[in-house]
C-alpha cells in the first residue's frame, strides 16, 4: 500500500476530487493548510504599503491506495491539479506498513 | 457475603424485580419518560440498598449513611446517567477492614453496570463551602436518604438548611457564573443545528438551574409547573438518546433528528420552542436571584445606568421598561424607539417589557403591514453601537417578525449540512454580531478587515442587507440570493427606504455569494478571476461592502469557520479585485464605436467603468451638460444629495484645470470627499466632486450656490486665479498627524500612464494641494478617483508627463513633494 499526499491549489480541489472519483478513488482526507515551497510567498502592495504573503493557502489531500494503482493515481492527480504556474503544488508518496479498519479489524488492502 | 444480612432494609421488594431491559421495553411501548426515569431510580435505589446491606451494614453498624444526591437524589435517573452517591460518615474512615468494605460496596455497584460517582464526607464537611468543589454543595440540594445510620442523617438534616441559608449568596453567584460561562461556550444561543440537549442554553442543565435557584430563594419551583411540557419533551428525548447510543449521550445529531420525525426540520422547530421557554425562564431566574444579593458597588453602577432613563423608558437593574406601556396602543412605533434605546445603550428590555410587547404583537404586525416611512427609525436602530443586541432582542420578543413577516420562513429553519452550526435566523443575527466584534478585534489578520469596515460610511445598509441575505432560503436552497433580494425588495419598499439605498441593499443581497465563490473555487493569481469579479462589483465601494458582508457571512456559519486560511483567501480576493478595479480605470476605455452605438459620442474615451457606475439618468444629465458647454465653453451643475452636495463640471481640458476646480471649492470652505475626473477622446473633461459643507454655508445662504457655480465657471475658463481666491482663507488649525501618509507609483498598471496612489490624513484643501503639486511638476492628470473614508483620503491619479509614463527621477522628486503636501 502507498500513501499519497498532495499539496494543491485550493481552487483545484473540486477538479481533483472529480478526477479521482472517475478512476474509482473515493476515500481521502482533505485539510486546509498554509505554507510555502521554494517560491517563498511574495510581496503584495495595497494602498502603497507592501505586505508579505509568506504563507499561501493550499489544500492537502491524503489517501492510501494499493501499490498497483500508484502511478495511475499520481498521473490523474497531477493532470487535474496542474495550471502550469508556480504554486501548483507537490505530490509525495510513502510506503504504508499496515492498514486496519477499526470497526472490524480488517487488515491490509481490504481495509482501504 | 453470599448470605443476605438480616439488617433492616428501608424498602422491601414485593413486586418482581424490574430490570433495565424491562424499563426500556415499557418506555418504547408507552413513551412515558417520567415513568422510565422513576423506574430506573427505584431500581437503582434497590441495588444501592442491597449493596449497602451486603457490604457495609456488618462493618458499619452505625456511623455511615448512604444518600442519593444530584439527579439520583431527585429520582431522575436517565437510562445511562451517572449515579451520584454520598457516603455520610461520622468520622474519617480508617482501618483496612473498613476501607475494604467500602471498596467492596462500590465494586458491587460497578459490577452491576452502574457508573457511580461517590463522595465520602462528614456532616461538618457537607456544611462547609469548598470553593474548589461547590458542585458538592449543589448536589446536596437534592439529597435523599437511602440506607444506614438514620441518626447521623438527622444531624445533617438539621444543619444543612442553616448552612444553605447562610451561604446562599455565594452559591447563587457560583451557579449563575457557571451557567453564564456554559451559555457563553455555546454562544448564548439555543439555536444549534446539533444541540447538546443537556448543556446548550435551553437544555436540561437550565431546568436544573431553575430548580436549584428556586430552592435557594425559597420560591415555587417553576421547572415543575410552567415548564412541565418542555421538561417532558426533553426527558423523553434524552431517554431516546441514551437508549439509542447505549451511553450517556446528549448530542442531538442529524442522524437522530432524522429518526425522530418524518420531517426533522419541522420537528426541530418544536425542540427550539421548548428550549426557548426553558432558556428564558433560566435567564429570568438568574436576574431575580442576582438582584437579591447585589452589593453596593453594583447598586451604584445600576443607579448610574438608571440615569439613562428618558421620557419614554426607564432603566432599572440593567433592564429597560416602558414608562407608559399603554402608549403601545396608540403609538406602535414606540417599540422601534425602544430598540433604538437598546441599541444605543446596550441594555436589554426587561421581561415585563417583552411581555407587554408580546401582548400587542398582532396590533404591531397590522401597523407595520402597511407601507409607512419607517426606514429612518430602523436606520437609527442599526446605526447604534449595540445594533446586534437590538436585533437579537427584537427577534426574541417577536417584534422582528411583526415588523418583517418575511422572516417567518427562516425562523428556526435548519440547514442540514455539517458546515452550518446555527439555524438560519440565528446565523443572520450572528453575522451582525461578527461585524460588531470585528470593530474591536485585536487579531492582526482581522485588523485589516476592521480597517475596511471603518471605511464603510453607511453600516445600517450593510446590516439591512445581512438581515435579509438568507431569507430566500425558506424557498429551498437553489439560488437563494436572488430570492432573498426579491423578498427584501418588498420589505424595503414597505418601509419606504429611498430608491438609491434600496438598490444598494438589493445589490448586496443578490451578490452576497460572489466573493465566496471566487475565494473558494477560482485561481486568484489568474488575472481573469479579478476581472470577472470586478464586472460584478463595479466599484471599490461595492467591493468593500461585499468583502465585509462575506467576512460576516462566513464567520457566522460556525465559530471556527473563519480560519486563518479563509481570512487569507478573502483578503487576497479583495486585494486582487481592488487592483483590478484601479487598473481598469485607465486601461479599459469606451471605444468610439461603442460610444456612438449608444448614441453617446460624448462618453467615448471614458473608462468602461463609467457606464457601469452611472445610471442612465446620470449619463443623460452629463450629455445634456456637454451640449450646454459647447455654447458657453463650460457647464456647471450643483445638486444636493443626502448631507452632501455634488457638482459636475463639463469643459474643455486645459492644464491645471482639476487643481483649479478643487481649489475653488476649498475657497468656499467646502470639504471634498469624493471626486472623479475623466477626459473623452475629444478633450472634453467631466469632473465630478462630492463635497460636504461643514459651515452650512450653502444651506443657510442659498444665493451662495449661484455664486459657487459662477466662480467654478470662471475658474474653468481661466478667468479667475485660484491662488487669489484662496488667499482670503485662513489655513485650518493644525491637527496632530494620526497616520503616516504614503505615496506609491505604479507604471505597470496602465499601458500609457503612471498610477499615483496617495493615502493620507484628510484635511481641507488637501486635494487642491496634491493636484497643484502634480500640475506644477508638468504632469497631466488623465483620470482621478478620490475617496475619503473616516479622516483618510484615498487618492488615485493617472498621470503622464509629455504624453508618456513618469521617469524614475520624476517619481522620486514627486514623491517628496507630495509627501510634503500631505504633512502640511
Amino acid at each position: 500500500m502507498k500513501k499519497i499526499e498532495a499539496i494543491i491549489q485550493p481552487f483545484k480541489l473540486e477538479e481533483v476530487k472529480e478526477a479521482l472519483k472517475s478512476i474509482g478513488i473515493d476515500g481521502m482526507t482533505i485539510t486546509e493548510v498554509r505554507g510555502h515551497g521554494r517560491q517563498k510567498g511574495h510581496k503584495e502592495v495595497y494602498r502603497g504599503q507592501e505586505y508579505n504573503v509568506d504563507l499561501l493557502p493550499k489544500v492537502k489531500i491524503e489517501m492510501v491506495i494499493p501499490v498497483s494503482r500508484e502511478e495511475e493515481v499520481i498521473r490523474t492527480l497531477s493532470a487535474a491539479a496542474r495550471t502550469g504556474n508556480i504554486g501548483d503544488g507537490k505530490i509525495f508518496t510513502y510506503d504504508v506498513a499496515e492498514a486496519i479498519r477499526i470497526r472490524n479489524e480488517d487488515r491490509g488492502e481490504s481495509a482501504l | 457475603m453470599s448470605q443476605k444480612p438480616s439488617g433492616s432494609a428501608t424498602k422491601t421488594v414485593a413486586s418482581p424485580r424490574s430490570s433495565p431491559g424491562l424499563i426500556q421495553q415499557e418506555f418504547v411501548a408507552s413513551g412515558n419518560a417520567a415513568a422510565a426515569i422513576a423506574s430506573r431510580s427505584a431500581l437503582v435505589d434497590e441495588l444501592v440498598i442491597e449493596a449497602y446491606q451486603s457490604c457495609l451494614a456488618a462493618t458499619f453498624p452505625h456511623g455511615i449513611a448512604v444518600l442519593a444526591v444530584g439527579g439520583f437524589g431527585r429520582s431522575e435517573l436517565f437510562p445511562h446517567s451517572d449515579v451520584d452517591v454520598l457516603l455520610l460518615v461520622d468520622k474519617e474512615i480508617q482501618g483496612d477492614s473498613r476501607r475494604e468494605a467500602l471498596s467492596a460496596f462500590l465494586r458491587t455497584l460497578w459490577d452491576q453496570g452502574l457508573r457511580v460517582s461517590q463522595s465520602v464526607r462528614t456532616v461538618g464537611e457537607c456544611c462547609q463551602l469548598d470553593s474548589t468543589n461547590v458542585e458538592l454543595s449543589m448536589s446536596l440540594l437534592d439529597e435523599r436518604f437511602l440506607a444506614g445510620d438514620r441518626a447521623l442523617y438527622e444531624v445533617l438534616k438539621q444543619k444543612l438548611p442553616r448552612f444553605l441559608q447562610s451561604q446562599r449568596h455565594p452559591l447563587i453567584k457560583h451557579l449563575c457564573d457557571m451557567t453564564r460561562s456554559r451559555h457563553a461556550k455555546f454562544h448564548g444561543t439555543i439555536f444549534h443545528l446539533e444541540p447538546n440537549i443537556k448543556e446548550t442554553p435551553g437544555g436540561m442543565r437550565d431546568l436544573h438551574l431553575v430548580h436549584w435557584l428556586s430552592i435557594l430563594r425559597g420560591v415555587e419551583d417553576e421547572s415543575l409547573q410552567p415548564l412541565s411540557a418542555a421538561r417532558e419533551f426533553l426527558s423523553s428525548l434524552r431517554c431516546k438518546l441514551h437508549y439509542k447510543v447505549g451511553r450517556d449521550n446528549n448530542l442531538l445529531s442529524f442522524g437522530v433528528q432524522e429518526e425522530m420525525a418524518p420531517d426533522p426540520a419541522v420537528w426541530m422547530r418544536e425542540y427550539y420552542r421548548h428550549a426557548r421557554a426553558i432558556h428564558q425562564t433560566a435567564v429570568r431566574h438568574m436576574d431575580l436571584a442576582e438582584g437579591l444579593m447585589e452589593g453596593s458597588l453594583v447598586k451604584q453602577f445600576r443607579d448610574w445606568r438608571s440615569r439613562l432613563s428618558n421620557s419614554d423608558f426607564t432603566v432599572t437593574r440593567e433592564r429597560v421598561y416602558f414608562r407608559t406601556p399603554q402608549n403601545l396602543v396608540v403609538d406602535p412605533e414606540l417599540v422601534l424607539r425602544l430598540f433604538e434605546f437598546v441599541a444605543r445603550h446596550g441594555v436589554r428590555p426587561a421581561l415585563d417589557t417583552e411581555r407587554r410587547m408580546s401582548e400587542h404583537l398582532s396590533r404591531l404586525a397590522a401597523h407595520f403591514a402597511i407601507s409607512r416611512p419607517l426606514w429612518p427609525a430602523i436606520r437609527r436602530i442599526l446605526a447604534q453601537p449595540h445594533a446586534a443586541l437590538a436585533v437579537r432582542t427584537m427577534h426574541e420578543s417577536g417584534v422582528l417578525l411583526a415588523l418583517f413577516p418575511e422572516w417567518q420562513g427562516i425562523e428556526s429553519l435548519v440547514v442540514r449540512d455539517f458546515y452550518h452550526r446555527y439555524t438560519v435566523d440565528e446565523h443572520t443575527i450572528v453575522t451582525i454580531e461578527a461585524i460588531e466584534d470585528l470593530r474591536t478585534s485585536k487579531d492582526p489578520a482581522r485588523r485589516r478587515f476592521a480597517d475596511l469596515l471603518g471605511e464603510i460610511d453607511d453600516l445600517p445598509l450593510v446590516y439591512t442587507a445581512l438581515l435579509f441575505h438568507d431569507t430566500g432560503k425558506s424557498e429551498g436552497m437553489k439560488d437563494h440570493a436572488t430570492m432573498s433580494a426579491r423578498l427584501a425588495e418588498a420589505v424595503l419598499a414597505r418601509v419606504q427606504m429611498p430608491d438609491e439605498e434600496a438598490r444598494k441593499v438589493q445589490f448586496l443581497i443578490a451578490n452576497h455569494l460572489a466573493i465566496s465563490v471566487v475565494m473558494n473555487a477560482r485561481d486568484l493569481s489568474d488575472p481573469a478571476t479579478a476581472r470577472e469579479l470586478s464586472t460584478k462589483v463595479f466599484t471599490h465601494e461595492n467591493l468593500k461592502w461585499l468583502t465585509i458582508l462575506t467576512y460576516a457571512d462566513v464567520s457566522a456559519v460556525n465559530p471556527e469557520a473563519m480560519t486563518p486560511w479563509r481570512l487569507e483567501q478573502l483578503w487576497r480576493t479583495y486585494v486582487v479585485t481592488h487592483h483590478e478595479l484601479t487598473r481598469e480605470l485607465d486601461t479599459d476605455r469606451i471605444a468610439p464605436a461603442q460610444g456612438e452605438a449608444a448614441g453617446l459620442d460624448f462618453v467615448a474615451g471614458f473608462p468602461t467603468r463609467y457606464l457601469l457606475t452611472h445610471s442612465a439618468a446620470d449619463v443623460d444629465r452629463h450629455v445634456e451638460l456637454s451640449e450646454l458647454s459647447k455654447v458657453a465653453g463650460v457647464a456647471v451643475d450643483v445638486v444636493r444629495l443626502q448631507g452632501t452636495y455634488q457638482v459636475t463640471v463639463v469643459t474643455t481640458d486645459r492644464p491645471k484645470l482639476f487643481a483649479a476646480l478643487a481649489g475653488a471649492l476649498s475657497s468656499f470652505g467646502m470639504n471634498i470627499v469624493k471626486a472623479e475626473a475623466f477626459a473623452n477622446n475629444k478633450g472634453t473633461v467631466l469632473d465630478t466632486f462630492t463635497f460636504a459643507d461643514p459651515m452650512r454655508t450653502l444651506e443657510l445662504n442659498p444665493m451662495e450656490i449661484d455664486r459657487l457655480k459662477l466662480t467654478l465657471q470662471r475658474v474653468a475658463l481661466g478667468k479667475e486665479d485660484v491662488k487669489k481666491l484662496l488667499k482670503g482663507r485662513s489655513r485650518p488649525v493644525q491637527r496632530l498627524l494620526q497616520m503616516q501618509p504614503s505615496v506609491s507609483f505604479d507604471s505597470e498598471a496602465s499601458q500609457s500612464s503612471t498610477l499615483v496612489e496617495i493615502v493620507a490624513q484628510d484635511r481641507p484643501g488637501l486635494l487642491y494641494d496634491l493636484a497643484s503639486t502634480l500640475s506644477e511638476a508638468s504632469c497631466n492628470i488623465d483620470v482621478v478617483l478620490i475617496d475619503t473614508e473616516a479622516q483618510k483620503a484615498l487618492d488615485v491619479f493617472y498621470v503622464t508627463a509629455d504624453g508618456a509614463k513618469l521617469t524614475a527621477d520624476c517619481q522620486a522628486s514627486l514623491r517628496e513633494a507630495l509627501l510634503n503636501v500631505c504633512c502640511n
